[in-house]
């Protein structure tokens, strides 16, 4: 279909501002709502995210405002760079582009929340030229109960609560925020988790029970936002002990292309797979165990990150630290997060953080 | 025919504005301000003499962020007050 067409597609373009809604609305008379004229409109008009998408149709907005209840207009957010206010409607708006689930849309309002903490700092996130996306992690009985795949393959691809759940947020940054490569987003190369990046917590595979209760918040259901790279992987196929398992994590995680190795702040989310997480628990070890053990084991020597980088965004002790002695990849153990998903296999894997950002874990209203 | 949602939705008012730009530089007080990016100070310093030079005007003070903050964040307030003093304009933000 040409533009030309896609310029058909359209009958008018108006704005509605209802005397019972708070916010303006442009919404698009649309002629022919063919899967390929729909493509077609969008790509002309900048929006998407390069893959097909649902048309959001008031019938199917609304579906989606139902299945979060609350204000439509309330404004959950402003996002930079664009400064769109990221209502609940707007939420649904880009859920039903994703093709989601109305069931899927409190772990949207809720992301969406996230994306608005100041210490995320969503601006830089949209701003830099590294790979970062806002990893999605949902956590509790809500993850079970909408469908979230926390098992085999949770990373993807195969399950529609994690791909359109991930989609819909990255929708919603492109949309409503404006992080659209180039004006708005300026990462180098970009990177595949921008699509959809989206995981579901094993719960029942924990052996040390759900993050977002240790993280100290009492409630059933709950989301996390970490801005980072994709996953890394590391496996151990063979050991039955934590720390062989865990020296191939700190392994991965002391390297030096990755933010961390420059700045102090950074996190690192480690999702252990259950055969890894069982081992850990089975020698004693806790949750804050392994942080403790990663944070004393993924070390360089200070020498190596003073030979590497004049600009070192570090806390001022360690400028203190001789060039012999180790370093840590983080300042601190509680930057260093444990979470247990996937399924059967000896398989782990490493989300660094992009660095000058700080994760938010929310309960679900 | 079906009606669909735009998908960028409204705007919020713009957190700041920013200030107009002089029209005439001869005379002016030009900072710069390293966003501690590589070679930022470098880039922006020379930028800044070459100006000067063109125009009359000159490079009254060259700092960056301060202590503990970074290309990612604001500068401090104390140096934000102290550019605000002793400085008319101002070039930083240089990216990678």
């Amino acid at each position: 279909m040409s533009s030309a067409s896609a310029r058909r597609a359209v009958c008018t373009s108006w704005r509605s501002r209802r005397s019972d809604v708070a916010e303006s609305y442009e919404f698009l008379d649309v002629v022919d709502a063919s899967p390929e004229a729909m493509y077609e409109l969008f790509e002309e008009r900048g929006w998407g995210d390069g893959l097909p998408l649902v048309p959001p149709t008031s019938a199917r907005v609304d579906a989606m405002l139902e299945g979060c209840g609350g204000d439509p207009d309330e404004v959950l957010a402003v996002l930079p760079p664009r400064f769109g206010k990221a209502t609940r409607r707007m939420v649904a708006v880009n859920a039903a582009l994703a093709g989601c689930k109305p069931e899927y849309m409190p772990v949207l309002v809720t992301a969406t929340r996230a994306l608005g903490e100041k210490k995320l700092n969503l601006r830089g996130v949209n701003a830099t030229t590294h790979p970062v996306a806002p990893l999605l992690i949902v956590h509790g009985e809500i993850a079970e109960r909408a469908g979230y795949n926390s098992g085999l393959g949770a990373f993807g691809p195969g399950n529609r609560a994690n791909a359109t759940t991930g989609r819909a947020l990255r929708l919603i940054l492109l949309h409503v925020a404006g992080a659209v490569p180039g004006p708005g987003d300026a990462s180098t190369q970009g990177g595949p988790a921008k699509y959809a990046y989206c995981v579901a917590e094993n719960t029942a595979a924990s052996p040390w029970g759900s993050f977002h209760r240790s993280a100290g918040i009492d409630a059933a259901s709950a989301v996390t936002v970490h801005c980072g790279e994709a996953p890394h992987n590391f496996h151990d196929m063979e050991s039955d002990h934590p720390s062989r398992i865990l020296d191939k994590c700190a392994s991965t995680m002391a390297t030096l292309g990755q933010n961390n190795a420059t700045i102090a702040q950074g996190e690192y989310f480690v999702a252990l797979g259950p055969e890894h997480a069982a081992t850990c628990a089975s020698a004693g070890w806790s949750r804050r165990d392994v942080s403790s053990y990663l944070f004393q084991m993924a070390r360089l020597p200070a020498r190596v990150f003073r030979a590497q980088f004049d600009l070192r965004a570090w806390y001022p002790w360690m400028h203190a630290v001789a060039d012999d002695e180790l370093l840590p990849m983080t300042a601190e153990v509680d930057h260093i997060k444990v979470f247990v998903c996937g399924g059967a296999g000896k398989h782990s894997s490493v989300v660094p953080s992009w660095g000058m950002t700080s994760s938010v874990t929310l309960p679900i209203e | 025919m079906d009606q669909i949602y735009a998908p960028d939705g409204p705007l919020a008012p713009p957190p700041i504005t920013l200030a107009t730009s002089p029209t005439v530089l001869a005379g002016l007080r030009i900072g710069v301000l390293d966003n501690l990016k590589p070679n930022a100070k470098l880039l922006m310093q020379r930028a800044a003499e070459q100006i000067a030079m063109r125009t009359g005007a000159t490079v009254a003070l060259v700092t960056d962020k301060g202590p503990g903050y970074n290309s990612a964040t604001p500068c401090s307030d104390a140096i934000f007050d102290k550019l605000d003093k002793e400085v008319d304009l101002v070039i930083t933000g240089s990216a990678d």
